[in-house]
């Protein structure tokens, strides 16, 4: 299936009173594909992504994911998809394993099946022990792990992850990115904003980089070394040229005085 | 003290309240004028009221000028009783206001790590409690005094009452603060030690203390009346010279009744020390375990074993019994939806209470099949309206999940329905019961209302989830609004509207049969017997029904369409 069509946004425009926050957005993402989402704070990845979901209905443009209009079909587009939002908030009145088995009806999962999944995950995650316990007594990190979780356990066709390494440990962050990798494989796609570029370097096929709602540049590492004109540099000073933000010294030193 | 920290910080409390869902947030621009418009509403009623007094004063004075001595010393004594009047109602209005903070952290933590003195921490969150209500009552209260006061001379008493009216507001706050803190800390050390059963035991010690916290607010604000509540604080706080509470109203009395101005003096002096003293403890259990988390709750230890559920025998797909399931626990588990359950017996005890506190017997029969109805189908319908209100309105910011999973309209209405109308027939069921027990109604009569409760609670569940899916509002700070309140009110009334819709066909039943207890002589021919009124009302309640559960699944789209949170 790889070269099929995953995800495609046609001239995409969303705005909030007097912000637009994506701006004449094309991008078209292939199937068995990791993309990943750069830009500043606030230039609009996290918009884009909800738009995906159908969480928010964009003012103009087309959004086809999986072969189907979320606006028109929402309901069979979010059984294929796994979604962790930026900073999930979860019923923090279950405990880790009523949540996770709550998820597993929800997506309709086979009894046996979510139990073994569930089951693994929290041993991958190193959450063994306190499954039994109320949400609310989580770390933020454990809490993002349930949400990790929670976008997996379905094996959904398509994942779109919002910041999904923050306040992950590193251990958890390399189980995530192995993960990925081997989803791959399998034909899945996945869609992740982040700011952790090194992760992004290593493990995303193409890289888009927005900045106030639109896309700056697009393409594979190769492709944006080029475009950059710094042939021989890695993903943040290529990041830090192309959103023009570059010249930091200037700002730290003036921060100073 | 940095009174400017303190006030900073009650202004964050005071903003908190303006996240309303679908407002405009970007380029926010606070009218400060509009932004205290409670206090000014209650200024304008209190000023109103005083006016009002001196009219009646006016005219009183005028038909029977010998009366006037006396209108004065009942003036003096109301005066002397408000300040234990309003500590009673602050106390129970910033408690209950605590309790449905939930457990929400957000936003109010941020105090936590600020260089902030305990002190100014402790004074801003005791003060920040009065906003709303209990300060509005209070601007009310004062205003009517000093309008009312000059005209029969007794300005002095009412400045004074005025401020003890303050007094006894902050009085009241602090301590609900002292409660505050040591509630925290108590319910961890009850976690504790009591382990896995911690959710129950904290099911039932909930319901326990606002039963008791509610029974004491119903009584005091509807039960005994407020003007007899008046009268019996002014004697009964005389006799309880020794609790510290009713010093300022002491302190009001002995000056200004008894004319006794030592003793008057002795009591504010107290009053101050005393006031001064519940700041002083708040602040030392603030510094001790203002920031004590409780331990978490183990619910389940050992081997995981889904549930394979009786929800899916009875035609609900898995999606739509986890919601269910889901829904189950939030009620039992989150402290600020347990308090529904109280309502319902609060509704049973209130008349009970008034009926045996008043003759200490059972009601006269023909009041009793007015009972048995009541007790049938309020509680009932109470039960639905409120969860039909809060039921979407209650996922708060978590509603994300519910918008990004694979939930349809259909699925989404037909569970939260389902609920409504499960947990309020099972009040009907309970309530039933005990009115039967209690009023030994006709068997007719048990038959007719257990009908009629049931379609009440069909219909009044389907109006209120449409407007709770339409008025939903997913704030959690300070406290989950659940509904917007503008909302709730055209509900409420909608309700009352829908209600009597329902029972209408008994209406010429009800009047014959009160006519006819008054005026034995007059014979007045039922021309609708109850049966076939039951039928009628039946047909009203189905159409009723049928309605709103549309209007709910339209609404339901539309909420999933746009996504807001
Ligand atoms: N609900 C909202 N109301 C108003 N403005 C919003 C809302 N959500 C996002 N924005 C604005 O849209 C822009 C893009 O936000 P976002 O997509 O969250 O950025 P990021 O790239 O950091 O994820 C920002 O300027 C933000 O302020
Ligand atoms: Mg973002």
């Amino acid at each position: 299936m790889l070269g099929a069509v995953a995800v495609e946004l046609k001239g995409v425009v969303k705005r909030y009173h007097e912000i637009l926050a994506v701006n004449q957005l094309d991008l078209t993402i292939n199937t068995g594909e990791i993309f990943g989402l750069l830009g500043p704070n606030g230039s609009g990845k996290s918009t884009t992504l909800k738009m995906l979901m159908g969480l928010v209905t964009p003012d103009s443009g087309s959004i086809t994911v999986l072969g189907k209009d979320v606006q028109k079909d929402p309901v069979a587009v979010k059984k294929l998809v796994g979604y962790v939002p930026e900073s999930p908030r979860l019923y923090e009145f279950l405990t880790g394993i009523e949540y996770l088995d709550f998820i597993g009806d929800i997506y309709g999962m086979q009894t046996e099946e979510k139990k073994s999944r569930i089951t693994e995950y929290l041993k991958a995650f190193q959450l063994e022990g306190r499954e039994g316990d109320m949400i609310t007594s989580y770390s933020d990190g454990m809490k993002q792990k349930i949400a990790l979780i929670s976008a997996f356990l379905h094996r959904p066709k398509l994942l779109i992850l919002d910041e999904p390494l923050s306040a992950l440990d590193p251990r958890s962050a390399r189980i995530v990115k192995d993960f990925l990798q081997e989803l791959k494989a399998q034909g899945v796609t996945a869609i992740m904003s982040t700011h952790v570029l090194e992760i992004a370097q290593a493990i995303c096929d193409r890289i888009g980089i927005m900045y106030q709602g639109k896309l700056l540049a697009l393409g594979n590492m190769k492709e944006l070394r080029q475009m950059s004109k710094l042939p021989d540099s890695g993903l943040e000073d290529i990041f830090l040229k192309l959103t023009g933000t570059g010249d930091t010294r200037a700002i730290v030193e003036e921060l100073l005085k | 003290m940095n009174w400017k920290n303190v006030l900073s910080l009650m202004q964050v409390d005071r903003k908190s309240g303006r996240l309303i869902r679908g407002q405009k947030v970007t380029r926010y621009h606070e009218n400060r004028f509009l932004a205290y418009w409670p206090y000014w509403v209650a200024l304008a009623i209190g000023v109103a009221v005083g006016l009002l007094a001196r009219l009646a004063y006016n005219s009183f004075a005028a038909t029977d000028p010998s009366s006037v001595g006396s209108f004065r010393d009942g003036a003096l004594s109301v005066f002397a009783s408000l300040p234990t009047l309003v500590v009673i109602y602050s106390f129970i209005f910033t408690l209950l206001q605590q309790v449905q903070r939930s457990g929400v952290r957000a936003a109010s933590q941020v105090p936590y790590w600020l260089p902030v003195t305990w002190q100014e921490h402790t004074l801003a969150s005791i003060l920040a409690s009065l906003f709303g209500l209990p300060l509005a009552s209070v601007v009310l209260i004062a205003a009517a005094l000093v309008v009312f006061s000059p005209f029969i001379g007794l300005v002095v008493p009412a400045v004074a009452a005025s401020l003890a009216v303050f007094a006894a507001a902050f009085m009241a706050s602090a301590t609900t603060e002292v409660f505050r803190i040591l509630q925290v800390r108590f319910i961890g050390a009850v976690y504790k030690s009591t382990g896995r059963a911690a959710v129950w035991v904290r099911f039932v010690g909930s319901l326990l203390l606002f039963l008791v916290f509610y029974i004491i607010y119903f009584y005091v604000i509807y039960g005994a009346g407020a003007v007899n509540f008046i009268q019996t604080v002014a004697s009964v706080q005389s006799a309880a010279w020794f609790v510290p509470f009713v010093w300022l109203g002491l302190a009001l009395l002995y000056s200004f009744t008894s004319g006794e101005l030592l003793v008057g003096l002795v009591f504010m002096v107290v009053s101050i020390l005393f006031i001064v003293g519940l700041f002083l403890l708040a602040t030392s259990l603030n510094r001790r375990f203002g920031l004590y988390e409780p331990p978490a709750i183990t619910v389940s230890r050992g081997v995981y074993a889904p549930k394979t559920g009786m929800l899916g025998r009875l035609g609900f797909s898995s999606t739509e019994a986890a919601l269910i399931r889901k829904d189950l626990k939030a009620f039992t588990r989150r402290r600020e939806l347990m308090t529904i359950f109280i309502f319902p017996i609060i509704i049973i005890l209130v008349p009970l209470i008034q009926t045996l506190g008043t003759t200490g017997q059972a009601p006269p029969i023909e009041a009793s099949a007015y009972l048995t109805a009541f007790t049938f189908l309020f509680p009932a319908a109470i039960m639905a309206i409120m969860l039909g209100n809060f039921m979407i309105g209650e996922e708060g910011q978590a509603v994300w999940r519910i918008y990004a999973s694979p939930i349809s309209a259909r699925s989404l209405v037909k569970s939260k329905y389902f609920f409504i109308v499960l947990f309020s027939l099972i009040i009907l069921a309970i309530t039933g019961a005990v009115g039967t027990i209690i009023y030994q109604p006709s068997l007719r009569s048990i038959i007719i209302s257990s009908l009629e409760g049931v379609f009440i609670v069909f219909a009044l569940g389907a109006l209120s989830l449409s407007n709770g899916i339409g008025g939903a509002d997913f704030t959690e700070t300070p406290r989950p609004r659940m509904i917007r309140q503008s909302t709730s009110l055209i509900n409420l009334i909608a309700c009352l509207v829908a209600g009597v819709a329902i029972l209408a066909p008994f209406i010429p039943y009800m009047l014959s049969s009160t006519l006819s207890t008054f005026m034995p002589s007059l014979s007045i021919p039922v021309f609708l017997d109850p049966y076939t009124a039951t039928a009628i009302s039946a047909v009203i309640a189905i159409v009723l029904t049928v309605i709103f559960y549309r209007v709910s699944l339209n609404s339901a789209r539309e909420l999933l369409r746009k996504a807001e949170i």
